[in-house]
């Protein structure tokens, strides 16, 4: 796959939130996702990023499971009452089976254990875009 | 006297019937009174016959004539019966002079019969004659059949030498009464001849004094029977005074002959308490002829000088002479034939009681008891042990113990039993399974002891068994508790502990993998983004200094823990990891086997964070055999003395380290795990030292590794 096919498949950039407290993800994951091709936008909290309203023009998040405040897992029951299908790929450094089965019933897309690689990355992408 | 061993009660049958035998011999004389000799004899023979089973018995007599009277007695079978001169004649070549008891029974064939004979005299020098006895039995004459042959050849002396008083005395009465009858009358028919009668008187006197002397002589005679006789004997008069008093009743007594004679038996022998009936029985007899004693062997109690009152027993004949009766008694002190006889009956009421409490417990005990043999055969099994397995006796003492042990604890309960049958041990404690009837199982404690072999009975084994199948399985399910407990908190520390050190060192690993992706991409792409690039490169180093800096933190934090450190026992410490590893190690197939040394010196240091290492190496070596499918997964923990410490190794059959592995083993965040951090070893080599110990593994010679840490022993034990 390049960009090139991508882009003729998918005309206008599309957006990818990145919600994690950790500043070296907010840094680091930008910048590759931007590199994919897409629009990225980065919140420290779900607080933020539902105060951003960027939810509505969002067309995949990238989610931290482990955060202060509200939780990965409460972020995506909120949206999902709220009326979003955001698909949600989970990021997380804790390898735990009990969460992994709970997100992925919840309807997520993915779940990648910290570090993953560019490759895994970038099949979850196309995994959630593909849904949409 | 010597006997085959017997039972008790065998014993005391064999002994009641030769006291029965003595005493119809001793009771012999009694209907013989007045008998003559041929009769005497005769009754004897076939008494002796019947008696002692004998196959011939014979007997000659000797008459004051000097003729010889034969007499023999033969069994039934004995066809034709033989006479009795002509087994005189086979004999008499057999007995040469005939004139002395033979030590040993002589061999011979009778008529054809072989057979064992042994004579025995009558009289003092067999002046009065012989008797034979034959048996075709090898063990003939027994002691007790000895025993009654010589009482009855003595009774039978004493018989005969009584007939022959007898008939004297009868003679010389009856002469005496006619002579003197036919002498008064001349005496009162002629006066004249009174001279003549007063010489003749004289003359009768003469022949009187003759008599008299004559039948004094008679009378030495009987009194030399009387002294010989091993039997008391006592004769009283028709008043019940005593008038004969042999030696034997002197010692048994304890009065001599001249303090009694003339006194009333009554008063000297008789006890106190028994007089008045032996009075009343006496009076009656003379008023009546009636008598509860003639005749008869009866049992009494007798009275002594001494005021001792002893058990005799006593048969009384009554003389037959013209004018008042008077009568002899023969008694014999039984007392220790009583006490002997008592004795036996005490032991085997003892014995019997024994037996009835000892079968009493085997019946009620509360737990189970079993005998076996020495090769585990059931002997006997009591209800409860019945109960515990399903098993009748019956079917139990078709099979041995081991039969019905499960399998897993035979060889141990076999290797005691031997120590047990070797003496190393007296007894032993064993809790194991016993399969039941119906397929189940039941856990017993087993108190196992070896009960030596006596003459009768050989050596076996008693089990004393106790159900604890409920203690068990409330053990196990404690245990089980417990150790999920424990599993549990040691989980939940550890992996809260392991979770915290995957998040600090994930988050700047994530950081590092990702702007490494980005940078390489930026760089590939056309035109390259070099300033892009260069910034995340920064940022890679930025974070990879950071991971290092967390690994820092984390060692610091291990060796920090000064305040933890205690005596303890690597051997507990490492089981309680194996306990814990235990359902991991089974899903993934590995077999886990310990090898901990006995008597392992204890060591000082943190017990919680040797025993992370410990669970590391076991994770480690686990994870080292997870692909290997061609042999089987094992583990082997082992412990052992190392110089001036003590050394814990755990080997795998895993996949080995190659050389390039090797050198970089213990470098943090190595590793050859697709989802390893490569910190465990790191992190385990840091805590080792920090006990002033090492790490370091080693290639096995088969397949597999070998990790391996020493840690001194604690110096204050």
């Amino acid at each position: 796959m390049t960009d090139d096919q991508e882009q003729k498949t998918i005309p206008q950039p599309l957006v990818v939130v990145v919600v994690d407290d950790d500043e070296s993800v907010r840094e680091s994951l930008p910048d590759l996702l931007k590199e994919f091709g897409f629009t990225v936008l980065a919140f420290a909290s779900a607080a933020e990023f539902l105060a951003s309203g960027s939810a509505a023009r969002t067309n995949c998040l990238v989610l931290d499971v482990v955060m202060p405040g509200t939780s990965g897992l409460d972020l995506q029951k909120e949206l999902k009452s709220r009326g979003y299908k955001i698909p949600i790929i989970f990021i997380t450094a804790q390898r735990d089976e009990s969460i992994r089965k709970r997100v992925l019933e919840h309807g997520a897309v993915d779940i990648l254990l910290k570090p993953f690689s560019d490759i895994a990355l970038r099949g979850a992408l196309s995994k959630a875009m593909g849904e949409t | 006297m010597a006997m085959q061993p017997e039972s008790p009660a065998e014993e005391i049958k064999h002994l009641r019937r030769c006291i029965n035998e003595l005493v119809s011999v001793l009771a012999l004389p009694a209907t013989w009174t007045g008998s003559e000799p041929s009769r005497i004899v005769g009754e004897l023979l076939s008494a002796l016959l019947n008696m002692l089973d004998l196959d011939f018995v014979y007997a000659r007599l000797r008459d004051s004539a000097g003729t010889n009277l034969e007499m023999v007695r033969t069994t039934s079978e004995w066809e034709p019966k033989p006479r009795a001169q002509s087994i005189g004649e086979i004999l008499q070549p057999w007995l040469g002079n005939g004139t002395q008891n033979w030590l040993h029974p002589v061999r011979g064939t009778l008529e054809g019969r072989e057979m064992l004979v042994v004579p025995l005299q009558l009289g003092m020098q067999g002046e009065m004659g012989i008797v034979i006895a034959g048996s075709k039995r090898d063990d003939f004459p027994r002691q007790t059949e000895r025993l009654v042959l010589s009482v009855a050849a003595n009774q039978a002396a004493i018989g005969l030498q009584e007939a022959s008083l007898l008939s004297a005395q009868r003679r010389i009465a009856s002469e005496l009464d006619q002579r003197v009858a036919q002498r008064t009358g001349e005496l009162a028919a002629t006066d004249e001849e009174l001279r003549k009668e007063i010489a003749e008187r004289k003359s009768v006197e003469e022949r009187l004094r003759q008599e008299e002397k004559e039948f004094k002589r008679s009378e030495a005679h009987k009194a030399a029977i009387l002294d010989s006789s091993l039997d008391c004997i006592v004769a009283m008069d028709h008043q019940g005074c005593i008038t004969e008093f042999n030696p034997a009743a002197e010692r048994t007594f304890g009065y001599g002959r001249e303090n009694v004679v003339g006194k009333h038996l009554a008063d000297i022998l008789v006890p106190p308490s028994l007089r008045e009936k032996h009075r009343a029985g006496f009076a009656r007899h003379l008023a009546t002829g009636e008598s509860r004693v003639l005749g008869r062997r009866i049992e009494m109690t007798a009275l002594c000088a001494d005021g001792r009152e002893i058990p005799v027993e006593l048969a009384i004949t009554r003389i037959l002479q013209d004018g008042p009766p008077s009568f002899t008694g023969y008694l014999r002190d039984i007392t220790e034939r009583k006490r002997n006889e008592d004795a036996l009956l005490e032991t085997h009421a003892k014995l019997a009681r024994s037996e009835e409490r000892w079968r009493s417990v085997f019946e009620n005990s509360a737990i189970g008891v079993a005998l076996t043999e020495l090769n585990g055969r059931f002997i006997a099994a009591n209800p409860v042990f019945q109960k515990m397995l399903g098993y009748t006796e019956q079917e139990l003492k078709q099979v041995s113990f081991i039969d019905i042990t499960v399998e897993e604890d035979r060889n141990f309960n076999l290797v005691l039993i031997e120590e047990l049958l070797e003496g190393k041990r007296r007894q032993f404690q064993i809790e194991k399974q016993y399969r039941r009837k119906n397929g189940g199982t039941v856990w017993v404690r087993n108190s196992v002891s070896f009960v030596p072999g006596t003459e009768r009975l050989p050596g076996f084994l008693m089990a004393l068994s106790e159900d604890v199948t409920e203690r068990r399985l409330a053990e196990e399910a404690l245990n089980e508790t417990r150790s999920e407990l424990a599993h549990m908190a040691r989980v939940t520390t550890l992996s809260t502990l392991t979770a915290s050190i995957a998040h600090e060192v994930n988050q700047p690993l994530s950081g590092i993998v990702t702007n490494a992706s980005t940078c390489l991409r930026m760089l590939d792409a056309n035109p390259p983004n070099v300033e892009g690039a260069r910034e995340t490169a920064r940022r890679t180093i930025r974070d990879g200094n950071r991971a290092s800096e967390v690994i820092t933190r984390l060692r610091a934090l291990f060796s920090k823990k000064n305040a933890a450190f205690e005596v303890f026992d690597l051997n507990e410490a490492a089981k309680e990891v194996v306990a814990l590893s235990v359902s991991e190690l089974q899903r993934n197939r590995v077999i886990l086997q310990s090898d901990l040394a006995a008597g392992l010196p204890s060591v000082l240091g943190d017990r919680v964070q040797i025993q992370q290492v410990i669970l590391n190496l076991i994770r480690n070596g686990s994870d080292a055999t997870r692909i290997v499918d061609d042999r089987p997964r094992e583990l082997l923990i082992k412990t052992e003395c190392d110089e001036g410490g003590v050394r814990l190794s755990v080997k795998d059959s895993g996949v080995g380290i190659d050389s390039e592995i090797e050198k970089r083993l213990f470098e943090a965040f190595y590793t050859t795990k697709s989802d390893g951090m490569g910190i465990g070893l790191s992190v385990s080599r840091s805590i080792v030292e920090r006990h002033q110990g090492r790490l370091w593994a080693i290639r096995n010679e088969g397949p597999g590794a070998t990790f391996l840490f020493s840690i001194p022993r604690s110096t204050n034990t």
